[in-house]
């Protein structure tokens, strides 16, 4: 048993090495991204690595979570050019109309998006340019206009009595949801602290919004999102970055809150497609509570570092270890939920999606458990 | 001065699929919004602009507007997924 573990082992660090040096880690991105996405591919992983390479947004290891390299936070900024440069290039040659033009909402929408990256695009550029209590401020205030100017996107049943009682009331559901709103788009930014992982949830994501609706707009983001996941698990040398998460936590939002208000998608299944960030983010405001911590300080606790911390110590490659710990993350949740709904699993509009979401709940909490106890605390982390 | 260069060429390769995927969605609409002809002329140089992914990604896009405009006849109607959805006939 022990020889079969450690023959496993020693073929993944063969294979690994193999892909360690920068020319054959460039080799691999591009020719993934070509077979995936052809011309329009390997153009997009220019534009990434060309910016990966630029001095602005540069960002110390010591800086960002698991990471062992100095890195670029400009990843927000390399998709948003992606998805611009299509976006626009598509509704100026073919019929498409993009939904800002066509609908108010999408309107609002898109504006809301526009501040919460450039809140973060600020933050990348110049870090702690803005205290973190007015960026929260901001935060509340794009998301209350938001939802005030279109409550189209305020869903009147999530499948929970208590809660669907509250949302329904006026003043109380445009409250409730834009405290979710600003807590999703937190959560998502407290997440995304391995390679693969929240990028995973995003391709996951679009995929299924693609798939459900096939607007151009999912195909342009499902593109972005998917040459930047080649290229964050390959090299570790982008993050999204506060751009990238803030802006991708609003779109997400966005999108998932009106696939519920127009009954297309269950909250439930919202719930199990977006897990991770969500109990995440719960647990660790729950764990720096009771260690008498801020809420939103920073700390190694997150069950991303205590898998990396096990998962580290069995691949030499450091680029790999966080690179495998993202996209057990995303794929045990999100990638689940894509697969299950690829496969037809549950109508998507079916509250058993909840379900999942408890199965998702109870698999992190057992692992977070197990890690817990097989390895000393890591820095301000308690136990649960 | 190398950087421009290296910019202008990502740019330029992002637009060849831009025009491949736009390009297709105009020929579907002037084909009478049939999708399954579409997908008879997938060619190499399709494959070449958008790989395999975004060459399942653009037939999806199309053949979606494409019901929409064969469900509306003659009339030039917007599809449900922004595009103005026409039919020739």
């Amino acid at each position: 048993m022990l020889s079969a573990q450690a023959c496993v082992q020693s073929l993944i660090s063969n294979v690994l090495a193999k892909f360690g040096s920068t020319s054959q880690k460039l080799f691999l991105m591009f020719v993934l991204a070509g077979i995936s996405y052809g011309a329009t591919g390997l153009g997009a992983m220019l534009l990434m690595t060309l910016l990966a390479n630029s001095q602005l947004g540069k960002d110390a290891s010591s800086k960002h979570g698991i990471s062992a390299h100095d890195s670029s936070r400009l990843g927000g900024l390399a998709i948003a050019i992606v998805i611009l440069i299509y976006t626009l290039g598509f509704s100026l040659i073919s019929p498409y109309t993009p939904g800002p033009a066509r609908d108010e909402a999408f309107l609002y929408l898109w504006c809301a998006i526009f501040f919460c990256t450039a809140l973060g695009f600020a933050e990348d550029v110049k870090p702690d340019f803005l205290t973190p209590s007015l960026r929260l401020a901001v935060k509340f205030l794009v998301m209350a206009a938001l939802f005030g100017l279109a409550p189209k996107f305020i869903p009147s049943s999530v499948g929970i009595s208590i809660i669907d009682s509250i949302i329904t009331l006026p003043f109380l559901g445009w409250a409730l949801v834009t405290v979710f709103a600003v807590g999703f788009i937190n959560a998502l930014n407290m997440a995304d602290g391995a390679n693969g992982l929240v990028p995973g949830i995003a391709v996951a994501s679009f995929g299924v919004f693609f798939v459900e609706y096939g607007r151009p707009m999912d195909g342009a983001l499902l593109f972005a999102f998917t040459i930047f996941l080649i290229f964050n698990v390959i090299s570790g040398w982008y993050f999204l970055g506060d751009a990238g998460s803030y802006g991708l936590g609003a779109i997400l939002l966005g999108y998932g809150l009106l696939g519920v208000a127009e009954g297309q998608f269950s909250a439930g299944f919202m719930a199990a497609l977006f897990c991770y960030p969500c109990i995440d983010f719960l647990v660790s405001v729950i764990r720096r509570r009771r260690a008498g911590r801020s809420p939103f300080s920073a700390d190694n606790g997150h069950l991303h570092n205590r898998l990396h911390q096990f998962i580290k110590l069995r691949i030499k490659s450091a680029v790999m270890a966080n690179s495998f710990t993202g996209l057990i993350i995303s794929g045990s949740t999100s990638g689940a939920v894509l697969i299950a709904y690829l496969m037809d699993v549950l109508p998507t509009e079916s509250d058993l999606w909840y379900l999942f979401f408890v199965a998702e709940i109870c698999l992190y909490l057992i692992a977070l458990n197990y890690f817990t106890s097989i390895q000393p605390k890591t820095q301000y982390a308690d136990p649960l | 001065m190398r950087i421009l260069l290296f910019f202008m060429v990502a740019i330029g390769l992002i637009w060849i699929g831009v025009l491949e995927s736009a390009m297709s969605s105009v020929k579907s609409f002037n084909q009478h919004g049939n999708a399954e002809v579409l997908e008879s002329q997938r060619s190499i140089h399709r494959i070449l602009a958008l790989g395999f992914v975004g060459g399942r990604v653009v037939s999806k896009i199309v053949s979606n507007d494409s019901h929409v405009a064969s469900l509306n006849g003659n009339e030039t109607s917007l599809g449900d997924n922004g595009h103005v959805a026409k039919n020739s006939e």
